[in-house]
């Protein structure tokens, strides 16, 4: 889950590292600025990509901040509206570097990348100046970074950056990160500043850390969550039901490959039951978009007989295509032949009636 | 077979749970039909000196090491408890650990697998369908009816799909030394490359089939590495950047793990990759 840049700048100040003056406000809070701050940078805390360029960030003087900030709300950034700001003291820039720390799937290990230049889009100088990015693993039971390893990373910038990239490193463990992020780390004449940040938290370990809500699901997918589906919308007409994750992608992939459109990615999961093939089926029923829908399963713990009574159980209007194989299979068969559904014996040919059925 | 034969006795862990018990009834019918050791013990903690299905359940991995001959172990044990189970394990001087668990968090996966290697225990999985050779041994999920034994090696980050193509194998009857569900998770501990080496010092191998999907850039890596002629086929390649497809490391971010840019470059190594799940049969034939 993606924290919020003030969430974000919350953490790493509670870590040690410093980050400007500022104050977090929703939208149709009164809130009132320290006149300390002479200069401000008025941030809209939206998830977009190439938030300033897009108009999420704005200057202002003290005394028109509070314009700035009507402003900000009153726009939409790339389409999202603002309903949160973050109100920042100006920094005095000195010098600008990125730091940020993921996992290497590869080497199963934490991996930090820094430069000293910051400030910009990171694959750009990746292109630009590979050289000038300095990468390094660090062995994952460590707490503690290894001098060396700081020492190559730093490749001469000013040594208390090292202090940074180890408090930074104490957050992406502590917190379960996937990724945190630090572009820019400012120089200024009072010395560090982390002047954005960027967490993210990996689902899977939420909960310990308080957090019962994943924000970063829409509607329909939080629905389709608490069922224990794993559900991605498309913009196509046939909809996609499938258990497990990769049969139910090759589904997606052969059904755009024979030119049809998904409306969905729906993995029902294993085991899945009578209630459980029901509530996805209503779930793909009620999706206006969708003409017909796929059920492509094969079962080994999942049983076709309980698929087939939760697909007539449901009873959506949208015609439905089923494949099923596996345990169970000749009554599962049974029960939908009964009831008149169209089935067919390999996913290749289910898929093929789904696109001409649509199209 | 790799990894694990008739002679592995197995201790499942989660034992007293629906699915581990479901589980270790369904691996131990397939071990009686095989003439194989199958489950000898089952863990749960404060559930010792219970029985399921007959076998003995223990406290502790290391309980059930003492006191039982095992040399590994299958997890179905909930994903916030997993990690640790995966260390205990490799503590009680397991060889092997098949990890089924999901939703493990993925630091515990990171340091867990780190701390297994060390001990010098293999990890398959996490968040994976195990281990099946046709003939020898069960040591997870996978539906025994579909396979059958021969030259052919399956490796996969998927559970389905794997049932997919060794039913269409079976189908076509080209037959399977072992299956091995790796995981869909971002850290894994068995990679493509690390089942291809176990592959290949197996005689009886002659040819494996990788399925993997978008996300990291393991099936290169393995590809490169190969000693044995390999057939790939990914999954995902009209999937949407920056969603996450079912699996939690099925996803593509920065570019990264883009399933057409993967398949471009297994087919630079010379990896044949089979546009459908159907056309694999036919491309492994070519290579045996």
């Amino acid at each position: 889950m993606k924290m919020k840049e003030y969430e974000a700048k919350e953490i790493l100040s509670k870590a040690g590292i410093r980050i400007p003056r500022g104050l977090h406000i929703k939208k149709g809070v009164e809130f009132m600025v320290t006149p300390a701050i002479r200069e401000a940078v008025v941030k809209a805390q939206v998830e977009v990509a190439g938030r300033g360029k897009a108009g999420g960030i704005l200057m202002a003087e003290y005394d028109q901040i509070p314009k700035t900030v009507e402003q900000l709300f009153n726009a939409e950034i790339k389409g999202v509206p603002v309903e949160e700001i973050l109100i920042e003291e100006k920094l005095n820039i000195q010098h600008e570097y990125y730091l940020s720390i993921t996992i290497d799937r590869s080497k199963k290990a934490p991996v930090i990348l820094f430069t000293t230049e910051g400030g910009v889009d990171i694959e750009e100088v990746a292109q630009k100046n590979p050289d000038a990015i300095r990468k390094a693993m660090v062995h994952p039971l460590l707490s503690t970074i290894p001098g060396y390893t700081l020492r190559y990373l730093l490749n001469g910038a000013p040594k208390e950056i090292g202090q940074v990239i180890q408090k930074l490193y104490t957050v992406f463990m502590t917190q379960d990160a996937i990724l945190a992020e630090i572009n820019p780390l400012v120089m200024t004449p009072d010395g560090l500043y982390a002047a954005d940040g960027k967490i993210i938290l990996d689902d899977n370990a939420l909960a310990r850390h308080g957090i019962t809500e994943n924000r970063d699901l829409s509607e329909r997918e939080r629905q389709a969550d608490a069922y224990g589906f794993s559900f991605v919308e498309l913009s196509g007409n046939i909809g996609v039901i499938g258990n497990g994750a990769g049969l139910t992608m090759a589904t997606v992939d052969l059904i755009n490959n024979l030119g049809g459109k998904p409306a969905n990615f729906l993995d029902v999961g294993g085991g899945a039951d009578r209630v459980r093939v029901a509530h996805a089926v209503r779930l793909l029923g009620k999706m206006p978009d969708v003409k017909v829908i796929i059920v492509n399963l094969l079962g080994g713990i999942t049983r076709c007989d309980e698929v087939a009574a939760g697909i007539i159980e449901a009873g959506v209007g949208q015609k439905i295509i089923v494949r099923l194989a596996g345990t169970n299979e000749t009554e599962g068969k049974a029960l939908l032949s009964s009831k008149g559904y169209l089935m067919l014996d390999t996913m290749e040919e289910a898929v093929k009636a789904a696109v001409e059925a649509a199209s | 077979m790799i990894y694990a034969d008739k002679k592995t006795g197995v201790i499942v862990c989660g034992a007293t749970g629906n699915q581990g018990s479901f589980h270790i009834d369904r691996m131990n019918q397939y071990a009686r039909s095989v003439g194989g050791r199958g489950v000898v013990a089952g863990v749960t903690p404060g559930k010792g000196g219970q029985e399921v299905h007959g076998v003995p359940v223990y406290d502790s991995i290391l309980q059930a090491a003492k006191n039982q001959d095992a040399s590994a172990a299958v997890l179905f044990v909930p994903g916030s408890a997993a990690g640790d189970s995966i260390m205990e394990a490799a503590d009680a001087g397991l060889d092997l650990v098949v990890a089924i668990t999901e939703h493990i968090p993925v630091h515990d996966v990171m340091k867990a697998v780190t701390y297994a290697e060390f001990r010098g225990c293999n990890v398959i999985g996490p968040n994976c369908p195990g281990l099946f050779s046709p003939g020898e041994i069960s040591m997870g999920i996978m539906p025994a009816h579909l396979a059958s034994r021969g030259p052919v090696g399956v490796i996969s980050r998927s559970g389905t799909l794997t049932y997919e193509v060794v039913h269409e194998l079976t189908r076509a009857g080209i037959g399977q030394s072992s299956i091995v569900g790796i995981g869909g998770d971002p850290i894994i501990g068995q990679t493509f490359a690390d089942a291809l080496g176990q592959f290949a010092k197996d005689p009886e191998t002659k040819a494996v089939v990788i399925l993997g999907e978008l996300g990291g850039n393991l099936e290169e890596e393995g590809a490169r590495a190969a000693e044995l002629p390999v057939v790939a086929f990914i999954a995902g390649t009209t999937a949407p950047p920056e969603k996450r497809m079912g699996h939690a490391g099925a996803i593509v971010t920065g570019g990264e793990g883009d399933a057409v840019a993967k398949i471009e470059r297994l087919k630079k190594t010379g990896v044949p990759v089979a546009d459908r799940l159907s056309q694999i049969p036919s491309l492994i034939r070519e290579l045996l």
